[in-house]
């Protein structure tokens, strides 16, 4: 007999001949009559395995036409017939190709503006040729893997909105995410594909093949690339750009005092600054300056000491100038190619903040610099999306050495939305910290997500080369709908949703480990993922994805509140201490499955956007318009207070802060301010420190960013631009503008 | 054919000149944690809630 069995979608699996048996039982049941005994259902299967063996079949639909051969040869005419009727059902679901076509219909000739499901993901522009192409792709993926793939009580409760397998189209592809250390990346240089990059030696470079990396593992990856160092990783090119422009510097004020031709200059300059203990750097001006002139004899010294004042004065307003280019062009970069699937920009991210040396502090300022002062037209960039890391003793208090740069982040941040704010010292953020270890410094991706914490190895609880694996949410108002008020019976049914996601996710990781190196030639091929520079290009990549976490998210507990209790969290305490209690629940739950599979398991406050108006309409339908449950056209995201609700900027972040430690995987708290954040720089300090004082784990501060692209004008736009005076959609005289050109640079002209 | 185009031409030149008629503001948002540079690109569900939010008092 063969041991292995094909089924549908590729996969092969232990031959189990129980569970034909169990298919015959249940056909023979459906029918009612024409009962087969125990016994007569262990020799028909006993005949259908001698009968595979002796044709050597192991296809699954092979298997299937064999059982039905052997029913009607033993004379259960109507067992088989239900057999038939049952699989014929089956194929019919598989063959509903009308259903997958509508799609392919509306996709292709309506404009995205008409149809929401062009606009599922609101940075893909729906109505270019890629773009369709990409959602092509998605709907088919997602058929087929519905119809061939899911397990059957996965693929019921995605269909009915109990859970939501998020990224379903890429269930047989890939991973999420991956933080990307660029520091080892670096080093040896790396390979995209055709040729060879060796390891950059400027700034310019080190940006640039930043861009080159995020794009490249974008393409194997479904999710946000995030580099967790930016600051650390790009300093090393502020470092070599620095000596670089030293060494020209130097040698060209010889040239000119000494009279020297350019070759003897630099001949010169060699000798010089041959045999000294290091190498001059942004930092170190004064001290290299001293074991320059120690060096060196009497005579030499007063020419020496001018000539190094010199070249550092020169060097670093060349490297400041040269580093403010590099990042202007990433931010340009990673905001205009489109070059994820072709039809959007790679979903990037940056964490940095904390690398408190002279060249990581230059790049940080001079990136968020060109943040604020914006894109070519001055319009706000969308991508990177920059994550300040808040630390105590490092960026926090004014005396720390990174204030400065955490105030330029606020005022940055009050202009154009990011950076938003990590805070390490947040409990547990800082059970990972280790001072002076970028690795050991908890990052951000854009979405939220959050990967540190790993159970599969304890040693290897760091940020780099590791990210999530796939996640899947549970739609909590329906279960409070569900319970009717019970919340004894909602946490049963949330026991077996947890259940049901815990099993898919298995599911999937299966189908993940069944690949191999070469299907992701840049993540595993070039190391980027943990521990995947030890393997071969023929390699199972299973063992190195137990580093990745396996997630569930939920999505409402607002509403889930208010059908159990006619208030949400925001309105009473109790529902407070009820949502606390859910979400302790699943982080528990979470955790057990971590400690029973050795994988980690991990809880997140769900990123949901095209879910976020999936779960309402189907409960809609299913429940009627409840007030305060399904009445509004989305569901509040994870654990908010409901975006409508009134509520006092502190408050809020007090009652969701908590959910924070909770959630291990993700989570992030917005606050809503009102006017031009960027003219109340104290307010917004004060509501970055409150965050950091309630222990959120990541936050950021919404306000109004509104541009008219005629004029140039940033900031509040209601009916009216304040600037030009024009209404949305009219015209303004060109006269008017040039008058306005004249006062204000940023006009478009 | 040719005497028309050049009384329209002549009667643009002494016209004003207007711009921009037709384009919309860019209204920057965010959501799930990333942000968007125009409205138009938010799926139903987003759009509605980004109408409904209410600003938050910092006092």
């Amino acid at each position: 007999m063969a041991k292995q069995i094909v089924k549908r979608d590729g996969c092969s699996v232990l031959f189990d001949s129980s569970k034909i048996l169990n298919a015959i039982a249940k056909a023979n049941k459906a029918v009612g009559e024409e009962e087969i005994t125990a016994t007569g259902l262990l020799f028909v299967t006993e005949e259908v395995c001698r009968l595979l063996e002796a044709r050597s079949l192991s296809n699954v639909e092979e298997i299937q036409d064999v059982v039905e051969e052997v029913l009607i040869r033993f004379g259960f005419s109507k067992t088989a017939k239900a057999y038939i009727l049952y699989r014929a059902e089956h194929t019919k679901i598989r063959d509903a190709e009308t259903y997958l076509m509508d799609i392919y219909k509306k996709l292709t000739w309506a404009p995205a503006k008409e149809e929401d499901i062009k606009r599922e993901n609101a940075n893909i522009d729906g109505d270019t040729a890629m773009g369709t192409m990409l959602r092509y792709g998605s709907e088919g993926s997602k058929f087929f893997i519905d119809n061939y793939v899911l397990p059957k009580d996965a693929a019921a409760g995605h269909a009915n909105g109990d859970i939501h397998i998020h990224d379903k189209d890429f269930y047989m592809l890939t991973e999420t995410c991956c933080q990307i250390d660029l520091i080892r990346l670096f080093k040896k240089g790396f390979s995209t594909g055709h040729g060879y990059l060796r390891e950059p030696n400027s700034i310019e470079s080190y940006a640039a093949l930043a861009c080159i990396a995020l794009q490249a593992n974008q393409n194997e990856m479904h999710g946000g690339q995030s580099i967790p160092n930016f600051d650390f990783a790009m300093a090393q090119g502020v470092n070599k750009t620095f000596r670089k422009e030293y060494v020209a510097a130097f040698a060209c004020f010889l040239e000119v005092k000494n009279e020297l031709d350019a070759a003897e200059a630099v001949a010169r300059t060699e000798v010089l600054l041959q045999g000294l203990p290091y190498q001059p750097t942004l930092g170190n001006g004064e001290a290299f300056g001293q074991a320059l002139l120690a060096c060196h004899g009497e005579t030499m010294r007063p020419l020496l000491a001018k000539t190094h004042l010199h070249a550092t004065q020169k060097a670093i307003q060349a490297t400041r100038r040269r580093t403010y280019q590099a990042m202007e062009a990433f931010i340009h970069n990673l905001n205009t190619m489109n070059s994820r699937a072709g039809a959007q920009v790679p979903f990037s991210s940056v964490n940095y903040g904390t690398d408190v040396s002279a060249e990581g502090r230059m790049v940080v300022e001079n990136l968020l610099l060109a943040t604020k002062a914006g894109l070519g037209n001055g319009e706000t960039s969308i991508f990177p999306v920059q994550i300040f890391k808040v630390k105590a003793g490092v960026s926090f208090n004014p005396e720390d050495p990174n204030y400065d740069l955490f105030r330029l982040a606020m005022e940055t941040s009050a202009r154009r939305l990011f950076p938003n704010f990590s805070f390490l010292d947040a409990p547990f953020n800082a059970q990972y910290y280790r001072e002076g270890d970028y690795n050991s410094e908890v990052a951000y991706m854009g979405c939220r997500t959050r990967v540190i914490g790993n159970v599969y190895d304890t040693e290897r609880q760091v940020t780099c080369g590791r990210g999530n694996l796939s996640f899947t949410t549970v739609n909590l108002p329906r279960l409070g709908l569900e319970a009717k008020g019970n919340t004894a019976a909602f946490f049963t049914l949330l026991d077996e949703r947890i259940d049901l996601v815990f099993r898919q996710l298995l599911h999937r990781f299966k189908v993940q480990g069944s690949k191999k190196v070469y299907n992701y030639p840049f993540l595993m091929g070039q190391g980027i993922w943990l521990d995947s520079e030890h393997l071969k290009w023929e390699d199972s990549i299973e063992e190195v994805l137990k580093h990745g976490t396996l997630t569930i998210g939920f999505i409402g507990l607002a509403e889930a509140l208010y059908a159990l209790l006619g208030k949400h969290h925001g309105q009473c305490e109790q529902a407070q201490a009820l949502g606390l209690q859910i979400v302790q629940h699943l982080r528990r739950r979470a955790d057990e499955k971590a400690r029973e599979t050795g994988l980690n398991f991990s809880l997140i406050a769900t990123p949901a956007e095209g879910l976020s108006g999936r779960f309402v309409a189907l409960d809609k339908q299913r429940y009627g318009t409840l007030e305060g449950i399904t009445d509004k056209d989305y569901y509040t995201n994870s654990f908010h207070v409901p975006v409508s609700f009134s509520i006092a900027a502190f408050r809020k972040i007090q009652l969701e802060a908590p959910y924070h430690a909770l959630t291990n995987a993700g989570h992030i708290s917005y606050v809503e301010l009102d006017g031009d954040a960027s003219k109340n720089l104290e307010a917004f300090e004060t509501i970055v420190r409150f965050m950091h004082a309630q222990g959120v784990g990541y936050g950021s501060i919404n306000h109004p960013l509104d541009r008219d692209p005629v004029c140039g004008y940033i900031g509040v736009i209601d009916d009216c631009c304040p600037r030009c005076g024009r209404k949305e959609g009219e015209g303004v005289s060109e006269e008017a503008l040039l008058q306005l050109k004249k006062q204000y640079h940023d006009v478009p002209m | 054919m040719l005497l028309d185009t050049q009384c329209t031409d002549k009667k643009v030149a002494t016209e004003v000149k207007m711009v921009g008629a037709g384009q919309g503001f860019e209204r920057t948002r965010r959501i799930t944690g990333y942000l968007v540079g125009t409205l138009e690109r938010f799926n139903n569900a987003k759009r509605a809630e980004e109408r409904e939010r209410v600003k938050h008092g910092a006092a």
